[in-house]
């Protein structure tokens, strides 16, 4: 029962769609999210260590109905594991299903419930909790007048960074202007080095801005979490990501995912699937602190 | 103690691509009691805390010149192993469409049991024989089993299946089996706890329940077979919990707590591809009962020479 005075009541027609931009921050079994709800949206956010944040962007138009009546911004943690076992159970293969989610219930909790079958319900309440204020500040901003930034397929990505499991513990990118190039480069139990290459890989390498040579390092579990659970659909889609290096190292990786309904009757009068219907994944990592300097 | 039968082709096609596979999830091993009418397999009907499952077939649903005896009114069990029967049973099918090509009907596949010396053994070991007969040649696979039961044991197991007899008052009649056995797959990495109620009206609620989340489905007006009723005007638009507590409080439904592991073997019986499945709540919740109907093939009419059923142990709560 979605009483009025709920802050926000919204409804989801592609559940998958959501479970898949959820789980591409996942990378370990217990993880607390915190959930950030306005009128433009719901924002996920999850840390670790102080070390790694990652965002999940989910804008009103993705969902077909979107009541906002909140004042202040409301703002609490969830685990996000539960969160999304739990969607994952209102998501039926051939069946497509419309979720209502409503916060707070009566104890805080969020309220989900299935509502477009009559004789049969699916619900769920997930007790919410006060959330931790925010460890350190991940504001990303550009070294000089841009950030240094390139755009790669996801699927290159994923493999490039899944190879540099090998060498493992830190790896090293680098940017450089002549000839423009991006190096992945780990050192550990043995070298290796993935080269990116603007002028002979443009399909892969889609844009590169980079006006003078930056080099970083960043751990590699950090690294491997921003690519552990990309949606299959983002390597379907054929979608890119894009990486930028800021202010002290901070790198920042953007992915897109598809969150529109695969059912021909979304497709509007234009013929194409609306573009609005993307979900935007964003993961900061920190550099290593490997000079004084840093920080 | 003599038995020897003959397994027909539409036993064999029910046992290899229907049964088989779902007795095989719901447990390794399973008893296998022979009567003079009856082949019944059993699961943990004598060791308390599994899902029990019992699949009954009168004789002429597998067999042909089926014959049996022993001095226990003709009875015998024993223990088998349900994947190395299915085994035996699907190779002595290759075997059979192998060299049968002409489909004679001469190519049968008998079945029996023998005790035989096996390698490293000084005591001859009972097996149950699967003897397939080509045009020229003939396959003989041994299906190793227990010893067969005692007198005891097997007085033992008569009166525990005699006890799961019993029939819950309301049946409800789940439509989509698929659907429900999807959703309890992912339920379960939620919590490991399912109460289930069941209720007069025709409702079916399921609900896990934890210390951080609520997570429930309700299925409502399904057919229900034996004790009915009609539900109140006022419920109708309450929310899911508020309305199967308030049956339970009339008497309307009842209520158990199950693990929802259990659950979920339970459904892999659609294996057996069962016409139609029903729920229901033994008097005083003693266990969740599902029952699984067979139609005589081409019709909608009861096949009474299948029966399967499960019984769900009740989870103190």
């Amino acid at each position: 029962m979605s009483s009025p005075a709920a802050d926000l009541v919204f409804q989801v027609d592609n559940v998958q769609g959501m479970v898949d931009a959820l789980s591409a921050v996942r990378w370990k079994r217990h993880q607390d999210a915190v959930l950030e709800l306005s009128e433009h949206g719901v924002v996920l956010i999850v840390e670790e260590t102080g070390c790694l944040q990652a965002k999940v962007y989910l804008q009103k138009e993705l969902f077909i109905k979107y009541e906002y009546n909140a004042e202040v911004r409301p703002r609490f943690g969830v685990s996000l594991g539960l969160l999304v076992d739990c969607l994952n159970t209102f998501s039926v293969p051939g069946h497509p299903t419309v979720v209502e989610i409503t916060y707070p219930g009566p104890d805080m909790e969020l309220l989900l419930k299935s509502v477009d079958s009559a004789d049969s319900c699916i619900y769920a309440e997930i007790r919410t909790r006060i959330p931790e204020t925010v460890s350190w500040d991940y504001n990303f901003e550009p070294a000089g007048t841009k950030p240094h930034s390139f755009t790669v397929k996801s699927a290159a990505l994923k493999e490039a960074i899944d190879d540099l499991e090998w060498p493992g513990s830190s790896i090293q990118i680098i940017l450089k202007p002549v000839p423009p190039s991006v190096t992945f480069r780990g050192e550990g139990h043995g070298d290796l080095q993935i080269d990116f290459l603007y002028y002979a890989n443009t399909d892969l390498l889609t844009a590169f801005h980079c006006d003078q040579q930056v080099s970083y390092r960043y751990k590699y579990k950090f690294l491997r979490a921003t690519t552990s659970n990309i949606p299959s659909s983002v390597i379907k889609d054929n979608r890119g990501s894009k990486l930028s290096i800021g202010r002290g190292g901070m790198l920042k990786v953007q992915h897109l995912v598809s969150v529109a309904r695969p059912s021909p009757s979304h497709i509007d009068s234009a013929g194409y699937q609306q573009p609005c219907r993307i979900a935007y994944i964003e993961f900061f990592v920190k550099p290593e602190e490997d000079d004084a300097t840093n920080g | 103690m003599k038995f020897k039968a003959f397994l027909t082709e539409s036993g064999v096609g029910l046992l290899e691509r229907r049964f088989l596979p779902a007795l095989d999830k719901m447990g390794k091993v399973c008893h296998l009691l022979l009567t003079r009418d009856h082949a019944i397999f059993l699961h943990n009907l004598l060791n308390g805390d599994g899902v029990q499952s019992i699949a009954q077939f009168c004789k002429e649903a597998l067999f042909d010149d089926y014959r049996i005896s022993s001095q226990n009114e003709d009875k015998i069990a024993f223990v088998i192993d349900v994947s190395l029967l299915h085994r035996a049973v699907r190779s002595s099918v290759s075997i059979c469409s192998e060299f049968g090509g002409g489909g004679a009907p001469t190519d049968r596949l008998q079945i029996k049991l023998v005790k035989k010396l096996s390698p490293n053994c000084t005591q001859p070991m009972p097996f149950l024989t699967f003897e397939t007969k080509g045009y020229k040649s003939a396959v003989i696979q041994d299906v190793p089993i227990s010893k067969p039961l005692s007198r005891a044991q097997l007085l033992e197991l008569q009166a525990a299946l005699n006890m799961a007899q019993d029939l819950p008052q309301t049946l409800v009649q789940v439509p989509n089996l698929n659907q429900l056995q999807n959703f309890v797959d992912r339920m379960k990495h939620v919590g490991d706890l399912l109460n289930v109620s069941i209720s007069k009206y025709g409702d079916l609620h399921l609900q896990i329940s934890t210390t951080l989340i609520t997570l429930g489905a309700e299925f409502r007006k399904m057919l229900v077979i034996g004790d009915k009723a009609q539900e109140p005007l006022e419920d109708q638009n309450l929310s899911a919990q508020t309305r199967s507590q308030r049956a339970i409080l009339r008497g309307d439904a009842l209520s158990v707590q199950v693990s929802v592991r259990h659950f979920s073997k339970s459904l892999q019986c659609h294996l057996a591809k069962p016409d139609c499945t029903f729920y229901g709540i033994a008097p005083q919740g003693v266990c969740l009962t599902v029952i699984f109907q067979f139609f005589i093939p081409g019709t909608r009419q009861t096949d009474k020479s299948i029966s399967l059923h499960c019984r769900l142990p009740v989870l103190d709560p």
